[in-house]
């Protein structure tokens, strides 16, 4: 096995090879980072949605319940294949990137949501109370009392689960997005020894992910620091 | 847009998906299993061992942990054999699954393993029990209702990992999903009817866990 490694290293490490590896590297990153932003966005709303107490509103309550369960619940590849089949059957002529785009912002949005909840109802009962006696509205209250003690609590989970999605995006590549997975695949269908080619995949996608994982422990200490003084 | 759906041709197909199921359950269970073993030792040597094996507990632990389940399994299924070890997909992918498994694992019991006071520990030294003992009759004691809640949620998250097995050609649900789309093409039905089975097995085993959780060890544990 080494042998053959050593013996293809000089031609895989190409130039060509090297500028497709760090493209779909950059494809695995956009995928995650994206995703989670627009995930945080709507689940953001979501969990706000949660909080409301009108009875008008008791049936977006119900459907914002029964989305985050679902989704929590469904594994990334088959959300991935509903998504691409559903785009099939619609006949829109999007991108296959976009589909996992699609894919991975209705899972973020679902667990970010379940995190942003935990995040508000760790805000003690008394300074909901507090504003609601204050004449806040529901915006407001938010604004000025809930969000500034929140988001300490909020930021450290939701940036692990970034992390965590920059490696469930692999499952993207069975359905053909050009990412890193996928620049794997491709190398190997190109006669590179299995060996040298995941090797060097799982490497970058250490190299990805090692340092934000580090920040994001760094981020959990300051955060959990402030928060206790 | 003009597409009907129509279950009718894939209802057939439910008992052959159910049992997919099944087989889904029983990866995520052996892997959990196995995964447990690695995780115990795991903790064991980071909380008791010494430097070295410190470092290279530490180092399995962050590379698992920072690198895809995926592309773990495809090297295990696909470079192994340039290496002389050849293994049928179902192996390859409870391998896989369980060295993974094991990384997670480690850092959960971990958390546990240093939740327990010094003086427990002192005690128990004091007392002359080895460190198999110490491990059996004061530790796991001590750490199994704190820790029944994350690892139970950690199985639920394994159960859903499986599915990346239909790629490897497994046939558990995800891959028996694949072959009833390849002979009916009814996608849209067989993928929400699959996500349903998904749905609905996670929700048994959070059930289950946390009414096992709340009888033996008394946890706080939310049941749906």
């Amino acid at each position: 096995m080494l042998a053959r490694i050593v013996a293809e290293a000089p031609e895989f490490f190409s130039y060509y090879n090297i500028v497709f590896l760090l493209e779909a590297m950059l494809a695995t990153f956009a995928l995650s980072a994206v995703g989670c932003v627009i995930g945080f966005a709507a689940g953001f709303f979501l969990a706000v949605s949660r909080r409301t107490i009108s009875v008008l509103l008791l049936p977006l309550r119900a459907l914002t319940a029964a989305f985050i369960e679902m989704f929590r619940r469904i594994p990334f590849l088959v959300t991935l294949m509903m998504v691409f089949f559903v785009f099939q059957v619609l006949g829109l002529d999007i991108s296959m990137f976009s589909v996992a785009l699609i894919s991975v912002c209705l899972i973020a949005t679902a667990f970010i949501a379940e995190i942003i909840r935990a995040g508000l109802e760790s805000v003690h009962r008394t300074q909901w109370d507090t504003a609601a006696a204050m004449n806040m509205n529901l915006i407001q209250t938010l604004r000025y009392v809930i969000m500034p003690q929140a988001w300490k609590i909020i930021l450290p989970p939701v940036f692990s689960f970034f992390i965590l999605f920059i490696k469930d995006t692999a499952l993207a590549s069975q359905i053909g997005v050009v990412e890193l997975t996928y620049a794997g695949k491709v190398l190997n269908n190109k006669g590179f020894s299995a060996a040298l080619v995941f090797g060097s995949i799982l490497i970058l996608y250490f190299i990805l992910s090692y340092p934000l994982a580090k920040f994001g422990a760094r981020l959990e200490q300051k955060l959990a620091a402030a928060r206790n003084s | 847009m003009s597409y009907t759906l129509q279950f009718g041709q894939v209802t057939g197909y439910l008992p052959y998906l159910a049992g997919g199921a099944w087989i889904s359950l029983q990866i995520a269970f052996l892997a959990f299993c196995g995964g447990m073993v690695i995780g115990l030792f795991g903790a064991m040597a980071k909380t008791f061992g010494g430097r070295a094996l410190n470092h290279l507990v530490g180092g399995y632990v962050t590379f698992f942990m920072n690198t895809p389940q995926l592309v773990q399994i495809y090297f295990i299924y696909f470079a192994l054999p340039d290496a002389g070890i050849l293994l049928t997909s179902y192996e390859a992918v409870l391998i896989g699954m369980t060295l993974n498994a094991g990384a997670y694992l480690t850092e959960i019991q971990r958390a546990g393993f240093e939740s327990v006071h010094r003086n427990e520990m002192e005690a128990a030294e004091t007392l002359g029990m080895t460190l198999m003992q110490r491990v059996r009759y004061v530790v796991l004691p001590h750490i199994a209702r704190v820790l029944f809640p994350p690892l139970s949620n950690q199985y639920i998250l394994m159960t859903l990992g499986t599915s990346m097995a239909a790629i490897f050609g497994v046939e558990e649900l995800t891959g028996r999903a694949f072959n009833v789309n390849a002979e009916t093409f009814r996608s849209i039905e067989v993928f929400s009817l699959t996500a349903g089975l998904y749905i609905v097995v996670t929700l048994a085993a959070t059930l289950l866990l946390g009414l096992f959780g709340r009888f033996m060890f008394r946890a706080k544990m939310r049941l749906y």
